[in-house]
């Protein structure tokens, strides 16, 4: 493969490896650091990439590795993550504002459910295991067979079963107990408390219905309920849909306050 | 002195009383790979959502941490033990001065993994408290059913 024949195809990847990368790091700047930093190694490394995977496979496995460096020394998020940035968000006049002003200001600053709950799922994710983030991320958000997150994470098949079925069950559960949306006895209501912030004039419960995961919530089993945020997650991309500004900017403010906290916990 | 042959397999326990000492074993053959049954045994976080019989766990377990376990046995009671051996994917050990608990996995070629799980507890004052100790027969079958079938469902995982 010639060197352009390789920027041309990274260029093709790079959209999913930049959101793949914020959705384990939570940070633009870092995701963006290791995009970079992926495509001078891939570069550095071309001559020894035999096609035995796909070039796909090869990148996501660089970008891995390098997240995986980056996160070591980080510790993992907690479950109720969520409820610890709201209350810091409401202490922050400045922040709120900030919210707002984007929210009035950017054509990336709409509202919408199920932008936040592809926000809150980076959030939650990020109380997982790493193995189990990414094994789930890969899988069910940007295709991957077992076979090739094997590949990915450097393990077995065998393991990255287990990442999954363990990953995928602790989300469950998180989700069965707070998320009001598919559960009327869940504690959180972030996503209507936020969308009477900024879309005042909706009403939230005809918005809900749109979404399947929301109007099958009194049917559905819980693990269709998880397929089908799934589904959400993967129609979005955090980087071009038309709530990116204002989703990031929440995002920027629950790694702050996380990386405050658990700093804080520690001591 | 024994009243009971140990003949714990295909899931169901068997005990083994003696004067001074009591042991139950376990055993079980599981269609998963052992690395998936290790990372269950290991993962204490994770045993509540597959193993009824356990509470909680606290800690880490790893070679010679110290874990803190709750069991249904005797839910008011923590057991504070210590993980004594620790080789992955084969024999996992922990106890306290009361008595050990040992898992091993043999595999078998390509076929299924025999699971095994036996704790002996005993000692000169174990037959003035033996009558107060509940049978762990019940709690050693439910363990290890609990185990074949979270192992088996994740080996399934498409």
């Amino acid at each position: 493969m010639t060197a352009s024949q390789f920027t041309n195809e990274f260029q093709q990847v790079s959209g999913q490896l930049k959101s793949f990368l914020l959705r384990i790091t939570a940070s633009v700047a870092d995701a963006e650091d290791i995009l970079q930093d992926t495509y001078i190694k891939a570069t550095e490394k071309l001559d020894t990439f035999k096609g035995l995977s796909s070039l796909k496979t090869w990148l996501f496995t660089i970008a891995s590795n390098l997240a995986k460096d980056n996160l070591r020394a980080k510790k993992r998020w907690v479950e109720n993550v969520t409820d610890i940035a709201k209350e810091a968000a409401l202490s922050n006049p400045q922040f709120l504002q900030q919210s707002m002003h984007i929210r009035t200001t950017s054509p990336q600053g709409q509202f919408e459910i199920k932008e936040h709950i592809a926000f809150c799922f980076t959030c939650i994710a990020k109380s997982l295991p790493l193995e189990q983030q990414i094994s789930i991320l890969l899988k069910e958000v940007y295709e991957f067979k077992l076979s090739e997150i094997s590949e990915i994470l450097a393990t077995t098949e065998a393991m990255v079963k287990y990442y999954l079925h363990t990953g995928r069950s602790k989300m469950i559960d998180i989700y069965e107990g707070r998320c009001a949306l598919i559960n009327k006895q869940g504690i959180c209501h972030q996503c209507s408390e936020i969308n009477g912030m900024f879309n005042p004039k909706q009403k939230f419960q005809e918005e809900a219905v749109k979404i399947d995961m929301a109007r099958e919530a009194g049917n559905a089993g819980k693990e269709r309920l998880f397929d089908l945020r799934l589904q959400i997650i993967k129609g979005i991309d955090p980087f071009k849909s038309n709530a990116a500004e204002l989703q990031l900017h929440h995002l920027e403010h629950n790694r702050r306050v996380m990386e405050k906290y658990l700093e804080k916990v520690t001591v | 002195m024994a009243t009971t042959t140990l003949t714990a397999q295909n899931g169901k326990a068997a005990t083994v009383r003696k004067t001074f000492s009591r042991q139950t074993s376990v055993s079980t053959e599981i269609n998963a790979d052992s690395s998936i049954i290790w990372a269950l045994l290991t993962d204490a976080a994770g045993y509540p959502r597959w193993n009824n019989t356990v509470i909680a766990i606290d800690g880490n377990i790893s070679a010679g941490e110290n874990i803190k376990l709750k069991s249904t046995l005797d839910p008011k009671r923590t057991f504070k033990l210590r993980v004594k051996k620790f080789d992955p994917e084969h024999k996992l050990v922990w106890g306290d001065a009361m008595g050990n608990r040992v898992y091993t996995l043999m595999e078998n070629g390509n076929g299924p993994v025999l699971f095994s799980m036996t704790e002996k507890i005993g000692g000169p004052l174990f037959p003035l408290f033996a009558k107060m100790i509940p049978s762990f027969d019940n709690s050693f079958e439910q363990f290890a059913a609990g185990l074949k079938k979270e192992a088996e469902n994740i080996m399934n995982t498409k």
